[in-house]
């Protein structure tokens, strides 16, 4: 009973005191705390040993982010308050490097790190590919942590993401759910091998995870139709795939031919039928009508998108060092934010959070 | 190539190797990144220019960082990882990064 009154406790104070924060990273291996409603960045923090910081996972009210960084061979925690390296997991062994290309979750309850892992053993003469996986480290490990346990997982796996069951989210040529306790795959939603009529294979580049707002793993993808010729102008089409993180259930949506890029998109946490998404055009995507229904050029190009808690503002950023706000409503810029130094942002993930 | 004909084990291991299945050739990051090839970073989807990323410059280290078109523009995860010291923004810094030839 005391328990549960002190976690009530925890979270009316962190309901009403908090305020949204955003992570990002930069070059060469830097980590960011920008104060978004202050629009100013609070924190620049140095990752210890070679870069490039790139994937970031932190949870609500959380104190660490734990970044990938050491050319993708390694995550570090850092405390977001003091700057200090608290977690330390170098992959690599012996003559095995182990990279992750960008995939990596926190549970939502903070306690375990998933790192999704590609182990190649270098021998004097050749490469051994070896089978890829995902390590499951406790996030109280320390320096020089080693994993829990480790599971298989199938290779190209680009993002990961908890559900509120427990379970684990991997995107790769197909959806993938683990049980993080087996590390069964419970359930595959096809994607590359999906048999859907006038169809092709869908195609999907994103390693952004900017789930945490509306509980939506979001993203992009294209896909051509075989009931057209190749040369129609509606030969291909863009389409928003959504993965509901509470329901662990999947919509995949076409919403327009394939005439604007979008890297990366974001659902609204208060309406799930809006989404953000954006390259060199900023889209609003209306999921129940199927269509584009708003779009703004961009100043530049953007990488990642991420939204506020009351679904008001965009965040857009990676490639170089701005992030721009943006009015969930007009599409209209509404601020700039440099990230000092000047370093790119380059790959690295937006994260949103509220402490 | 038909009149070579391997003499040792590794020259006949050199043989069954160079005979990957078709998953093999498209998986990312096995042995540096040479094994993904995406075409592209000269002219978009529709063989223009106003699909890529703007200015150009932006996209460099999002494609150099992930090791994405190693062909086109180093590898700062494998096989150049220094490539881009010291020069953390490639829109301000881009005229220092060097060509990168086999022996770097």
């Amino acid at each position: 009973m005391k328990y549960w009154f002190a976690l009530l406790l925890a979270f009316c104070a962190l309901t009403a005191t908090a305020k949204d924060y955003l992570i990002t990273a930069s070059r060469p291996n830097n980590l960011h705390v920008i104060d978004l409603a202050a629009r100013k960045v609070v924190h620049n923090f140095v990752i210890p040993g070679p870069g490039i910081a790139s994937a970031i996972s932190v949870v609500d009210g959380g104190k660490v982010a734990y970044v990938l960084t050491n050319h993708n061979e390694s995550v570090s925690g850092i405390d977001l308050d003091s700057g200090a390296q608290v977690f330390r997991a170098d992959m690599s062994y012996g003559n095995v490097r182990v990279k992750s290309m960008l995939a990596l979750a926190l549970s939502l309850d903070g306690k375990f790190l998933y790192v999704y892992q590609i182990p190649t053993r270098l021998n004097r003469n050749d490469y051994e590919v070896l089978p890829t996986r995902i390590a499951i480290y406790s996030t109280s490990a320390g320096i020089a942590a080693q994993p829990l346990r480790v599971f298989p997982a199938p290779r190209r796996i680009s993002l990961l993401a908890p559900t509120a069951k427990g379970n684990l989210v991997g995107l790769g040529w197909d959806l993938y759910l683990f049980n993080t306790a087996t590390g069964a795959i419970e359930k595959t939603f096809p994607l590359r091998h999906w048999q859907r009529k006038g169809l092709g294979e869908p195609d999907i580049l994103d390693f952004w995870p900017q789930f945490e707002r509306a509980h939506m793993l979001s993203t992009p993808y294209y896909v051509p139709r075989t009931d057209v010729a190749a040369t129609a102008p509606d030969a291909e089409e863009i389409g928003i795939l959504n993965f509901d993180l509470d329901q662990e259930s999947m919509t995949t949506t076409e919403v327009g031919d394939a005439d604007v890029g979008l890297f990366s998109s974001v659902v609204n946490p208060a309406n799930k039928n809006e989404v953000f998404a954006m390259m060199n055009q900023l889209c609003k995507i209306d999921l129940a009508a199927g269509k584009i229904v708003q779009r703004a050029n961009l100043d530049r190009t953007y990488y990642a998108i991420n939204i506020s808690s009351d679904g008001k503002e965009l965040y857009l950023g990676g490639a170089t060092n701005i992030v721009s706000v943006y009015d969930s409503a007009s599409l209209k810029k509404v601020a700039e934010i440099a990230i000092p130094g000047g370093g790119d942002q380059g790959a690295s993930s937006l994260r949103v959070i509220r402490r | 190539m038909k009149r070579l004909i391997p003499l040792n084990e590794k020259a006949r291991s050199l043989a069954t190797a160079a005979q990957p299945d078709g998953q093999a050739s498209l998986m990312s990051n096995v042995a540096g990144c040479t094994t993904t090839f995406d075409p592209g970073w000269e002219v978009d989807a529709a063989g223009g220019l106003s699909g890529l990323c703007h200015p150009m410059e932006a996209d460099l280290y999002g494609c150099t960082d992930p090791c994405w078109w190693p062909a086109q523009v180093g590898d700062s995860m494998n096989t150049n990882p220094d490539w881009t010291d010291g020069k953390n923004s490639a829109l301000r810094d881009w005229r220092q990064l060097q060509s990168l030839f086999p022996e770097d």
